[in-house]
């Protein structure tokens, strides 16, 4: 029981550090802000968190375990909040959207202002 | 919502009665409340009580489901040698109303594949929505309809 | 006695591919060519910086690890939105227009580059089945 718990966090660490580098890198290879953004909200998000859910299972006492938990929900919570301020907050300001975007529902609305 | 605290309170008693505060203890009397309550559903009046508590598992497992999915379509296209992405900009036409709806269904439509919210319009009719994938902004906006926000008007109506 | 062996090894695997991910990241906010780029890679830092802890947390055995994971959580969202706030107040600045001027001549010399290669295949194309 004991090992397939260490067993399990074990994974679950390998894989979250695997999205961290894969949101990283998404941070590199995409084209404009706002697609980087997706790489950052989802994939980031998703690592900490399984790192944070390794972390809780491999502690076994409740404390620990629900303080863990806690910061995981805590963690989904704001993560799309920042990332709707940012995009919404660029938006506004007027960085553009990268030139292989094919439709752009917002514009006409910014260009009537 | 008195009925959650009930459950949690029957779970605490049974923690307090067999002695050992310990996560999987809590969570054993968590269920046997569950049960307890399931067996006079009739007289205290949770029918409601157990089809709402469905429902939200529901959203929520639908959710963790979506999250695991995006994050991995994330994956493979930044992994993709040629990435060739069609990104844009979709105005969704919103049917939920209250604002507590609609920050779930932005927070929800962030953490799903493709989609990322960026913007409500002021009269609360439209959420501007950034897909990774706007070749076919019909089939995303119908995807929202029947995914998130159906569950969503289900579980908190 | 085998599955801490594992663990052992899963821990340094996270640790190098943490690192790995800290400095794509650091590359992005050093290069990134405007401020919400810059800002998005301190987002992704402190989740990265959040992972760090956890697998620290595990590595070591200390619990109060957990606190601090949490606390970083919030300053780094709180960082965010104020970034967020800023943007908004601050507007574009010359530097923004002239890297975005510059991203755009760069696109456009690739397309027209791009646009002529495919025109000499064309013509050697032509030439050659007029041949």
């Amino acid at each position: 029981m004991n090992e397939i718990v260490t067993l399990i966090s074990a994974a679950l660490l390998v894989i979250g550090s695997l999205f961290a580098l894969v949101a990283s890198v998404g941070l590199v290879r995409l084209p404009d802000l706002y697609t980087r953004m997706h790489a950052a909200s989802k994939a980031g998000t998703m690592g900490a968190c399984l790192m944070l859910i390794a972390l809780a299972i491999h502690a076994a006492d409740f404390g620990t375990m629900s303080r863990a938990l806690a910061g995981v929900v805590f963690f989904l919570l704001t993560a799309p909040v920042s990332s709707h301020l940012l995009a919404k907050a660029s938006y506004a300001v007027g960085y553009r959207l990268h030139s292989s975007s094919v439709m752009d529902d917002m514009a006409p609305k910014d260009q009537a202002k | 919502m008195s009925l959650l605290l009930v459950n949690v309170l029957l779970a605490l008693v049974w923690t307090a009665v067999s002695g050992s505060f310990s996560f999987l203890n809590f969570a054993f009397g968590f269920v046997l409340a569950i049960f307890a309550l399931s067996l006079i559903r009739e007289q205290v009046g949770s029918v409601g009580y157990f089809s709402r508590a469905r429902r939200v598992l529901s959203l929520f497992l639908l959710f963790i489901y979506e999250l695991v999915l995006s994050a991995w379509r994330v994956a493979t296209t930044v992994l993709s040698p040629r990435m060739d992405i069609k990104p844009g900009i979709i105005a969704y036409p919103l049917k939920v109303d209250r604002d507590f709806e609609i920050t779930i269904l932005a927070n929800l439509i962030t953490l799903t594949p493709g989609t990322l919210s960026i913007d409500v319009s002021d009269d609360r009719r439209i959420l501007y929505v950034h897909a990774m994938d706007a070749s076919d902004p019909e089939a995303t906006k119908r995807d929202i309809a029947e995914g998130f926000e159906r569950k969503i008007m289900e579980a908190f109506r | 006695m085998s599955a801490d062996i594992i663990l052992d090894y899963a821990v340094t695997l996270a640790l190098a591919t943490l690192c790995l991910a800290f400095f794509v990241t650091i590359y992005r906010i050093i290069k990134g060519p405007t401020l919400p780029d810059r800002i998005l890679g301190l987002d992704m830092l402190v989740a990265i910086a959040i992972g760090f802890i956890a697998v620290i947390g595990i590595k070591t055995g200390f619990t109060l690890y957990v606190d601090v994971a949490i606390a970083l959580g919030l300053v780094g969202f709180l960082a965010t939105v104020a970034f967020a706030r800023f943007v908004l107040s601050r507007g574009k600045t010359e530097d923004d227009l002239l890297s975005e001027a510059r991203e755009a001549a760069a696109a456009a010399r690739r397309e027209a580059k791009a646009a002529s290669r495919a025109e000499n295949r064309e013509r050697q194309h032509s030439t050659r089945s007029g041949q």
